[in-house]
């Protein structure tokens, strides 16, 4: 082995270090695109949509005691529309429903739509579709015995006009708290 | 006794082409595979070659890459437990900041933890390519390759989260990729990307679980490499300590010398054109952007040819005989269960002139036939090639009217300087091409000599690159320090030379015939060369027992 040999090899070992180094932190374009972003994203109840009736006398009296609740209630889980319309133009829609294998659980919105930075105007629109012409269980309504739960309301929108910086996300969610769609941005790109 | 010349015209004691059992209609991939597989083979010829002679057989990294990604994973797992002290789920992102601005306490810890990371995805890659190459990925060896591939996929997964835990601009896009690709299994019933919207900051329990994992998982990993070698006996663990240590000086300069940066915080509401990120970990990014369904495919599919290597394998190969033992010549002295790389012959009680006897286990034998050279009187070996039979081939072999006397006769292993049988013959040498150089019955080199040979240069692979792991080890215990069955005392050593040669050089070994023949002249013709000249003087099985 000559030193040239051990001069070549060392020189070896150190370009395979450095291109370990490299590769290690290598710069990867993850948005090429210097347009902002659009994201949707909440998660809620669905409202319940059911038809309930108040049982009989002779009908709680067939019932075994422990199963005697004064309403007996059908129905399902409300669907909704998500439409999102930016510039006023390229309108976006999808049907939500709820989770589950019977769509009783939360639903879900989770979208993101590229949109031009600057000045922008975004509409989102939220409704339910259901055409059953039943009204949906409300807080506090006890007919099936159940307290009604926290649910998303029929109708969302959020009509906005922004500033947008290039590259900046702005977040659209529902809040429980004001039972409405709210923009959250990075503190820095909001004007 | 088959001998089998193969299209070269080189003897080979191998019987894989003659012991050929019925084989299964060609699938596509049986006809690609083996080309991918000599492909591989050629370019780890060059590539050893290059590295034999800038570092030496010895310390060739290329030999090593198993047990270097074990020395790696110790340097991580100590790198790891000191970064670990400075880490706060509470606040990652700071935390590592903190340890980054500190060049004494940290930040060239975080280095040496990184690169060694990096190291360990190449190391393992190379040392998978190299199994496949040689034909070590299937029969007995499959659990090794299976367990191996989820070893692999194991270290890209304790690598994701460990990114993940520093939680910067590169470690939120891994996450983030990583969740949108989960949200399409059906067993997730609230999507996971939701996390990482930048709806609420994510809650120190996500950080606790990530930092779980990236412990947990080496933990795994522990334990599956246990069974990754768990049919190995003596298995080499680390490469030889002036490597090793050159590795981690070589990491620690690095590290010293090029401080690691740290990417901006994770801000989920903005879109950076560029994230500063790892490609040993992140390669599959770009399999993302073009949607995560091709991601998946992508994904799931290499992972199934990784996996389905040893049942392909099994449709192009022929898998060798394995061993079996002559009981009636069995004396019960364990050394072939002591050679046998593989664990696969144990030793059991029976009642008879010898107490014990030797049983092979079919399942683990991988017909390497390195017990027919430990077997004093010739009792065990693959079929067709104990003791007895390599004495039985060796002797038409030296008995060819065409042999010279006191030539060179050059046993080569045919996965390495058997390669260069031509070349060889034009230096002065006859090769004597054999599967493993470990193999070989010390008998045979007798027998050679006894056979008008001048001298009996055994060309073996490599140690580090021995295909049948332990062959040039017991080789060279067998001729110089007397283990059985060793070479007798009566044989001149200075007529029998071990030497090493890759199949890539050529050159060392004509360099190694070449030096062996002017040795043998320098020594004049050997003493008894008029008997020894004869083939019928040659050592019967019985002689050597005697």
């Amino acid at each position: 082995m000559t030193l040239l040999d051990r001069a070549a090899g060392l020189a070896l070992a150190i370009a395979a270090l450095g291109a370990t180094m490299w590769l290690s932190n290598a710069p990867i374009t993850v948005h090429a695109s210097p347009e902002a972003m659009l994201r949707l994203a909440w998660s809620a109840l669905p409202e319940r949509v059911e038809r309930c009736r108040q049982r009989s006398e002779s009908e709680l009296a067939a019932l075994p005691p422990h199963m005697r609740q004064p309403f007996a209630c059908e129905g399902t889980s409300a669907q909704y529309r998500l439409a999102v319309t930016i510039q006023g133009a390229g309108s976006w829609e999808q049907t939500v429903q709820g989770g589950g294998l019977r769509h009783d659980r939360r639903l879900y919105v989770m979208r993101e739509l590229v949109m031009p930075a600057g000045e922008v105007l975004i509409d989102v629109r939220f409704d339910r579709v259901d055409g059953s012409g039943v009204q949906p269980a409300s807080p506090g309504d006890t007919r099936n015995g159940r307290p009604g739960a926290e649910t998303i309301p029929a109708h969302l929108e959020l009509r906005q006009r922004l500033h947008v910086p290039p590259r900046a996300v702005v977040l659209v969610t529902y809040s429980p708290e004001q039972r409405a769609l709210v923009t959250i941005r990075s503190p820095g790109s909001a004007q | 006794m088959i001998a089998v010349i193969r299209p070269g015209g080189r003897f080979t004691d191998n019987l894989d082409g003659a012991a050929a059992a019925v084989r299964a209609p060609p699938a596509p991939m049986a006809i690609a595979a083996p080309r991918l597989e000599r492909l591989a083979l050629r370019c780890l010829s060059i590539a050893d070659t290059i590295a034999n002679r800038l570092y030496q057989q010895r310390f060739n990294p290329l030999y090593q890459s198993g047990t270097i990604v074990v020395a790696l994973y110790v340097v991580l797992l100590v790198t790891g437990l000191w970064l670990l002290l400075f880490y706060r789920i509470g606040a990652p992102w700071e935390s590592v900041a903190r340890l980054t601005a500190d060049p004494w306490t940290g930040n060239w810890v975080r280095g040496i933890h990184r690169y060694a990371s990096d190291l360990a995805v190449a190391a393992t890659a190379l040392h998978a390519i190299r199994m496949f190459a040689q034909g070590r990925s299937w029969g007995p060896r499959t659990l090794a390759w299976i367990s191996g591939s989820i070893l692999l996929l194991l270290i890209f997964a304790c690598g994701w989260t460990g990114y993940v835990m520093v939680w910067d601009t590169f470690g939120y896009h891994l996450a983030r990729e990583g969740a949108r690709l989960l949200d399409v299994l059906p067993v997730l019933s609230e999507p996971t990307s939701r996390a990482f919207t930048g709806e609420q900051p994510l809650p120190t329990a996500f950080f606790f679980l990530n930092l779980f994992a990236h412990i947990g998982i080496p933990l795994a990993m522990a334990l599956l490499f246990w069974l990754h070698i768990r049919r190995v006996a003596r298995p080499r663990m680390l490469p030889p300590k002036p490597l090793t240590w050159t590795i981690v000086a070589l990491l620690a300069a690095a590290a010293i010398l090029v401080p690691l940066p740290i990417s901006p915080k994770a801000d989920p509401l903005t879109l950076p054109e560029q994230v500063r990120g790892d490609l040993f970990f992140a390669f599959w990014l770009p399999a993302v952007r073009h949607g995560v369904a091709v991601a998946w495919v992508t994904a799931l599919g290499l992972a199934a040819v990784l996996l389905a290597v040893p049942a392909f394998a099994r449709r192009w190969r022929t898998r060798s005989a394995p061993s079996t033992v002559d009981e009636s010549l069995c004396t019960g002295c364990v050394q072939c269960s002591l050679d046998c790389p593989y664990g696969a012959i144990t030793m059991m009680e029976r009642a008879g002139p010898a107490p014990l006897v030797a049983r092979v286990d079919p399942a683990l034998c991988v017909s390497c036939g390195i017990c027919a050279g430990s077997c004093a009187p010739m009792g065990v070996g693959p079929p067709g090639r104990t003791g007895r039979d390599q004495m039985a081939r060796a002797r038409p072999f030296m008995s060819d009217p065409g042999r010279r006397a006191g030539e060179v006769v050059v046993i080569a292993c045919e996965h390495g300087a058997a390669a260069h049988q031509a070349a060889l013959h034009g230096a002065g040498g006859t090769v004597y091409a054999v599967g493993c150089a470990g193999s070989v019955h010390t008998s045979v080199i007798e027998l050679m000599l006894r056979g008008g040979a001048g001298g009996v240069l055994i060309l073996a692979c490599p140690p580090r690159d021995c295909w049948h792991r332990e062959g040039p080890r017991w080789l060279v215990e067998r001729v110089y320090h007397a283990r059985e069955a060793e070479l007798q005392a009566r044989v001149d050593r200075a007529r029998v030379r071990i030497d090493y040669a890759g199949p890539g050089e050529r050159a060392r070994a004509l360099e190694a015939v070449r030096a062996f023949a002017a040795d043998l002249r320098a020594l004049g013709p050997p003493a008894d060369a008029g008997a020894a000249s004869d083939p019928s003087c040659a050592l019967t099985p019985a002689e050597v027992e005697r």
